[in-house]
């Protein structure tokens, strides 16, 4: 039964309670900013190792890899006290990178477990972030988990359930909207500088195409069996696995995942798009002819949103804007003018002059603005408030990318229900929006 | 073999990579008996070869998928169906199953079904049961589950618990006795996923029992229990759930709980929610302060 407002009153009241609206202010307490988060890391191959955050690393040194900062602004502490990684090879280096005597892991279950940990960075291929971020949600860690957050839609929505389940923070590495220039970005353009935005076209150079490398037995060096999880069992080849993965559809998706996730993550943070998803998808492309990557090499999705109606376009590749021609990058364009904002990764994200020289006029709308993204994820799992990249838009990025990969490779436009995640009338479209996992890894 | 056929494997197999491409692009247009000679090549020498016939076997699929009922979906399938049968490369068959997954129907169940006792397919077998919808690949994964060997079990009970078959609950219980903590645990996890409530007593493993993982996959699987049955209006069958939890130590169990209070919504989650807003943790404190701020709105 649902308490009405009268017994809900009633029912705390019998409890030595008063009314709802005089939670103690101690509830919502500032932190005490002394306390040090000690981090876990699991996976630390290239891109795992830019969180590292070594013992003798000065408190007030910003980490640009990190996606943005403020460099007057001293860092919150925290340290690098435990690393997992399949690959023992990159384990000892990180190690060796962090100094003094972190813990290791092979098994992150284990690293799970370490009650010293506070905090997680996931840095695994893309076939083990949700899975990963689930069951660290599990363990009580709060969780940055990369980019692109989910493989399906079923495990996007198994991440929210789980982070919102035991209440943890979670930060997803789409850190564009922790730079400065989205920033300025965001504020032009939501305060109508460029009129009513119709249309935010993406352009990203081609996925590579690849060669053909015999399969091999894996290195000794590497778990194999553990590298893949959930994934489908394949044979081993060095260049399905580190770095190389995302060039497979069954692991990492191409470009549109790679950095699709971070370019569309700010289109979706510009345009209020976090909690919706386009109704329809029209993706085409080509795969490589030849070698051993499927992952398209060019490719063109376009996807319409309603209500507000605008069409988002990634290109591979597309249309690179006069003004700033960067090789990846997105225009906005409104009925009063466009804009350039390039990049939107951990490089230089830039935007125009006339958008870095807007100042948010008093009254007018205020965006928010990130310290950093890792920086931010610290100062959330202090304050308990949702990051700038929380798991819900994490989500809602990478089904950008889901949608578009799955368009493209059943070769069909379909219409989706962002409410109820499903696609009308496409039973296959519909079962490949989850993944059985294999072995013991389930969702 | 209608010429057309011939035509298509013969460029299939081409030296040149476009003209592979070109034919794998248009094998939607082909009669699904290139499907057999398709799978023959998935095990050739020559890898351009190999990729070509993997794709167009993809796109044959895909040429079917969108609608179950069409004419052409059912000789497709069943061409896959021929692919599983002993004698084929072990590769061409984990093949068969996970397209299976994709269009296969209630038709592709018994054939499926018989791999789960296959020690080499029964992980392909499985995967390829759980994503076909319908009672027949329940009924075929609750039918497997006493004879796979306790190694296995965990799977078959981890696809269960996927498919939230009610129909599975039972079945489900009757795992949690099994000496092995692997099977048990699996059980309580299945139960979890399902959230529904079996038809008799269920004897749980005893938590002193298991490691430290395990007792966190207990923990999280009671967590899901209690939310389905707030999903399922057991609004006073979740509070009670919650209440054992929030005596827990561990901060985020504790969360947790508020959290699953809040979604319980009743006079007696709410007392229980107040208790916990001077809270000695911070972090059980403050998310007593959202669970009740957000219950307090929705009064």
């Amino acid at each position: 039964m649902k308490p009405s407002r009268r017994t809900f009153i009633s029912s705390t009241t019998a409890a030595g309670a008063c009314l709802f609206d005089i939670v103690p202010s101690t509830v919502f307490a500032q932190p005490a900013p002394s306390d040090r988060i000690n981090l876990g890391h699991i996976g630390i191959g290239g891109r795992g190792r830019g969180f590292l955050r070594p013992e003798s690393a000065p408190l007030t040194k910003p980490n640009p890899n990190l996606g943005g900062s403020i460099p007057d602004r001293i860092q919150v502490p925290a340290r690098s006290v435990a690393l997992c990684d399949v690959d023992s090879e990159r384990l000892d280096k990180a190690a060796t990178m962090v100094g003094g005597r972190p813990k290791t892991y092979k098994d992150f279950r284990r690293l799970l477990e370490d009650k010293d940990v506070d905090a997680v960075f996931i840095a695994s291929p893309d076939h083990w972030h949700a899975l990963m971020m689930i069951m660290a949600c599990e363990a009580g860690k709060d969780v940055y988990v990369e980019k692109p957050a989910c493989l399906t839609i079923e495990e996007g929505r198994a991440m929210i359930r789980a982070a919102g389940r035991y209440g943890r923070v979670v930060q997803v590495g789409s850190q564009g909207r922790s730079q400065p220039a989205a920033y300025h970005a965001c504020a032009y353009i939501r305060n109508g500088q460029i009129g009513t935005v119709q249309k935010v076209a993406c352009w990203h150079y081609a996925s590579p195409t690849g060669d053909w490398t015999p399969d091999s037995a894996p290195p000794p060096n590497l778990d194999y069996d553990a590298w893949l999880g959930p994934a489908r069992w394949i044979p081993y080849n060095v260049k399905h696995t580190h770095g190389q993965f995302r060039w497979l559809l069954d692991f990492g998706g191409g470009q549109i995942r790679d950095r699709g996730a971070h370019i569309m993550s700010i289109a979706q943070w510009i345009m209020q798009a976090d909690n919706t998803g386009p109704v329809s998808i029209d993706g085409r492309g080509e795969p490589p002819h030849d070698g051993m990557w499927d992952a398209a090499a060019r490719m063109n999705i376009v996807y319409e949103f309603k209500n507000p109606d605008w069409t988002l376009i990634w290109a591979q590749p597309g249309e690179t804007s006069a003004e700033l021609p960067e090789r990846y990058g997105a225009i906005y364009y409104g009925d009063k003018g466009r804009l350039t904002v390039t990049k939107g990764d951990g490089q230089d994200t830039r935007t125009e002059p006339q958008a870095m020289a807007y100042d948010v006029p008093c009254g007018g709308v205020e965006v928010f603005k990130s310290p950093g993204h890792a920086e931010n994820f610290f100062d959330c799992i202090k304050t308990r408030e949702k990051p700038v990249m929380h798991i819900e838009a994490g989500v809602r990025a990478a089904h950008l990318c889901i949608l578009g990969n799955l368009s493209y490779a059943l070769g069909r436009r379909f219409e989706w229900d962002p409410v109820n995640e499903c696609i009308a009338n496409d039973d296959e479209a519909n079962r490949l929006l989850s993944r059985p996992g294999r072995g013991v890894w389930n969702l | 073999m209608k010429p057309q056929s011939e035509k298509f494997l013969k460029e299939i197999q081409d030296a040149n990579a476009d003209v592979r491409f070109g034919a794998w692009t248009r094998t939607g247009e082909m009669d699904p008996e290139v499907i057999p000679e398709l799978a023959k090549l998935l095990t050739t020498a020559a890898p351009g070869v190999r990729r070509a016939a993997e794709e167009a076997l993809k796109n044959m699929v895909h040429a079917v998928g969108k609608d179950p009922a069409a004419a052409k979906c059912a000789p497709v399938v069943g061409q896959f169906i021929a692919l599983t049968a002993d004698g084929h490369p072990t590769w061409v068959r984990t093949i068969a199953l996970r397209h299976l997954s994709l269009i296969g129907g209630d038709e592709t169940v018994p054939a499926a079904a018989k791999l789960l006792r296959n020690a080499e397919l029964q992980e392909e077998a499985v995967f390829c049961l759980e994503r076909i919808p319908g009672h027949a690949a329940t009924q075929a994964l609750m039918a497997a589950l006493p004879d796979v060997s306790d190694a296995f079990k965990p799977r078959v009970l981890a696809a269960l618990g996927h498919r939230r078959a009610d129909e599975a609950a039972d079945v489900c219980a009757r795992a949690l006795l099994s000496p092995n903590l692997d099977v048990s645990v699996a059980a309580v996890k299945a139960i979890g996923r399902i959230g529904k409530k079996p038809s008799g007593d269920i004897k749980l493993p005893k938590e002193d029992s298991l490691s430290e993982w395990q007792k966190t996959e207990f923990a999280d699987s009671v967590l899901r229990y209690a939310e389905g049955q707030v999903e399922r209006g057991n609004a006073d069958e979740a509070v009670k759930i919650y209440k054992d939890v929030l005596q827990r130590p561990q901060e985020h169990l504790q969360c947790a709980a508020l959290i699953g209070l809040g979604k319980a919504n009743t006079p007696q989650a709410a007392a229980l929610i107040f208790t916990r807003l001077h809270d000695r943790n911070r972090t059980v404190r403050i998310t007593a302060g959202k669970v009740w701020t957000a219950m307090a709105k929705n009064a």
